[in-house]
């Protein structure tokens, strides 16, 4: 299994975007200038009655024996790993089963009481252990000062060790933030490496070499993202989802919170986002719902869509939105 | 000057010249017309440096179909010889220097704007006290409109003479100060720490540009600068309301007084 196995845990400077092949990026640009003068022409399809298909998941085992491999010769562990995470790339999954297997207590997320106060000695005083995984650490906070104040008391203690042995699961969008709100870079800092042509074939992706390389370029190596585009290209009668015409500056501030905080519950966005009014904010959230971009899980957190993740990525990058490295 | 010597600088003037006058004339109009149409909607659709660059190109366009046109209707018109077109040329330059000064004034300015760049369509600029977006670069002057929605027309006229503040210089790039008025009785570096973090977490924040606090104390109290700069320019208005609104939530929560300022230590700041 290890000489098939083409999952790979890397630091993450040693991270390279697969590149697409020039004929794709000339199709792509030349999608660009279109939707720009068509815009309208997208409109006419209904997505709300566009039956998704649910990409299947892929195997955990593969990922979780590259964890182990990249982790094993490792005699003096650092004190707190971090795994960055792009969004749906399954990273959150793969380190769960991982930390199942090894022994690692995973932590329940700090109460709103103790966010607020900044509190970081009574949380970890409720669940204190040796080995310990943080698999929810760009969902349990807000993007607001209070919050921002127990992430400043809480990252120095997880790098001087106060806190044990453990491993945090960051998201790619949150850890862009972070780097840009602390001011000292995080060490030991890992991801899964691009998706490539092989893993793509290795996770049951069927195709020639070269369609395999464009959709591992489009998706950004990023393989949730290339599996739930492949289950689009299998059937014809369907399409990827698109922005809304009317998408302006609420859309953005919108689609940007929920990829910064892994989704959220509605009173958390209006929260974060204070200058919506409430019906505002519930206008655009049903607009973008009924465009397939975001859907409410049984949480009543809503999300990004899969589908609609390349898109919305692109929306951001052309307004010039402070992005993920991936 | 007798009259033959006059004829004799111009070239005879058939139908096929004035068709061909009439044609560069059009399609001279036709370019300009349609980049003042189809840029501005073009930049409508983009945003950040690809909206600016689209706006510049209008009068890029436009001063280059003129040039073009120029130089191809003149050797139509003139016999085309150095001493011709320096006796024609100086004999208008001297009557429009006296009838239209001021009109030649401002397109000729209006040329140098061109490629000194003080403004561009899209910049935030500020000429005698009036601050607004340019929206439209024409020959003879530019139009502003302020965050009132006013039109205002600048002739490029003022280019020669008058300090012309550009804030945001082409890019998108916008700095925005928004001014905290604090009792002096509180600890300074939590205000200076807690108001860069209402930078921080306003969602109009442009992440990749520095957020900056700077405190001086008054005989009234402590006057915060907080600067930080929106993702979009036009979004400075918002912006500058949201880190005013949360900001002073922020403070009052800390918990901090505001100061109470007598008319007369009222402070003057900018206009917007």
């Amino acid at each position: 299994m290890a000489e098939s196995n083409h999952w790979q845990l890397i630091p993450l400077g040693e991270f390279e975007r697969p590149d697409a092949p020039a004929s794709t990026v000339i199709q792509r640009t030349w999608s660009h200038i279109r939707k720009l003068f068509i815009a309208e022409a997208d409109d006419n399809a209904n997505p709300d009655e566009q039956d998704f298909p649910h990409y299947r998941e892929f195997e955990l085992e593969p990922a979780v024996a590259a964890v182990n491999a990249a982790w094993q010769d490792n005699d003096d562990p650092p004190a707190v790993r971090f795994v960055v995470s792009p969004p749906f790339s399954g990273s959150g999954a793969i380190l769960r089963e991982w930390a199942k297997q090894n022994d690692y207590q995973q932590l329940t997320p700090p109460t709103v009481e103790q966010l607020e106060t900044a509190d970081t000695d009574v949380w970890w005083q409720a669940q204190e252990c040796e080995r310990w995984l943080l698999d929810e650490f760009s969902s349990f906070w807000l993007r607001t000062t209070d919050h921002m104040q127990f992430m400043r008391a809480l990252l120095p203690r997880l790098l001087r060790g106060e806190l044990g042995s453990g491993v945090v699961v960051i998201d790619s969008w949150t850890f862009a933030f972070l780097k840009r709100a602390w001011p000292l870079s995080l060490p030991h800092c890992y991801c899964f490496a691009a998706a490539t042509p092989e893993l793509l074939k290795q996770s049951g992706i069927v195709g020639s070499e070269k369609r395999l390389k464009n959709l591992a370029a489009r998706s950004r190596g990023n393989l949730g993202v290339a599996l739930a585009l492949w289950a689009i290209q299998q059937d014809e009668q369907r399409s990827l989802p698109h922005l809304p015409s009317e998408a302006g500056d609420a859309t953005a501030f919108i689609l940007y919170s929920l990829l910064l905080h892994h989704g959220l519950r509605g009173e958390d966005l209006q929260r974060v986002l204070p200058m919506l009014a409430p019906d505002q904010l519930d206008v655009q959230l049903l607009r973008l719902q009924q465009n397939a971009v975001i859907e409410l899980d049984d949480d009543r957190v809503w999300r990004i869509t899969v589908y609609a993740y390349v898109e919305v990525r692109e929306f951001l990058a052309a307004r010039g939105y402070w992005l993920d490295e991936f | 000057m007798d009259t033959d010597k006059i004829l004799g600088l111009f070239r005879e003037i058939t139908t096929a010249v004035l068709i061909e006058i009439g044609l560069v004339f059009a399609v001279a109009t036709a370019i300009v017309v349609s980049s003042q149409r189809v840029l501005p909607w073009l930049a409508e659709h983009l945003h950040g440096k690809q909206r600016l660059f689209a706006l510049a190109m209008v009068p890029t366009i436009r001063v280059i179909v003129f040039i073009i046109a120029f130089l191809w209707v003149v050797p139509l018109v003139i016999e085309p010889s150095m001493q011709n077109m320096v006796a024609i040329l100086g004999a208008a330059g001297l009557a429009i220097g006296f009838a239209l000064k001021d009109y030649v004034s401002s397109l000729i300015a209006g040329i140098v704007a061109v490629y000194e760049l003080p403004y561009r369509p899209g910049d935030w600029i500020e000429v005698e006290g009036t601050y607004g977006e340019v929206k439209h670069i024409g020959m003879r002057a530019i139009e502003i409109v302020t965050p009132d929605d006013t039109v205002v027309f600048v002739p490029h006229l003022k280019l020669w003479s008058t300090l012309i503040f550009n804030a945001n210089n082409g890019g998108p790039s916008l700095m925005c100060v928004v001014d905290f008025y604090l009792h002096p009785e509180h600890d300074a570096n939590r205000v200076k720490h807690l108001l860069e973090d209402v930078a921080l977490t306003s969602p109009y924040v442009q992440l990749a540009k520095p957020i900056l606090v700077i405190a001086k104390e008054e005989p009234w109290g402590t006057h915060y600068r907080l600067k930080a700069y929106p993702i979009d320019p036009r979004q400075q208005f918002q912006f500058m309301t949201d880190l005013t609104a949360r900001g002073k939530d922020c403070l009052r929560a800390l918990p901090v007084r505001f100061a109470q300022l007598s008319p007369e230590h009222a402070v003057q700041t900018g206009p917007y």
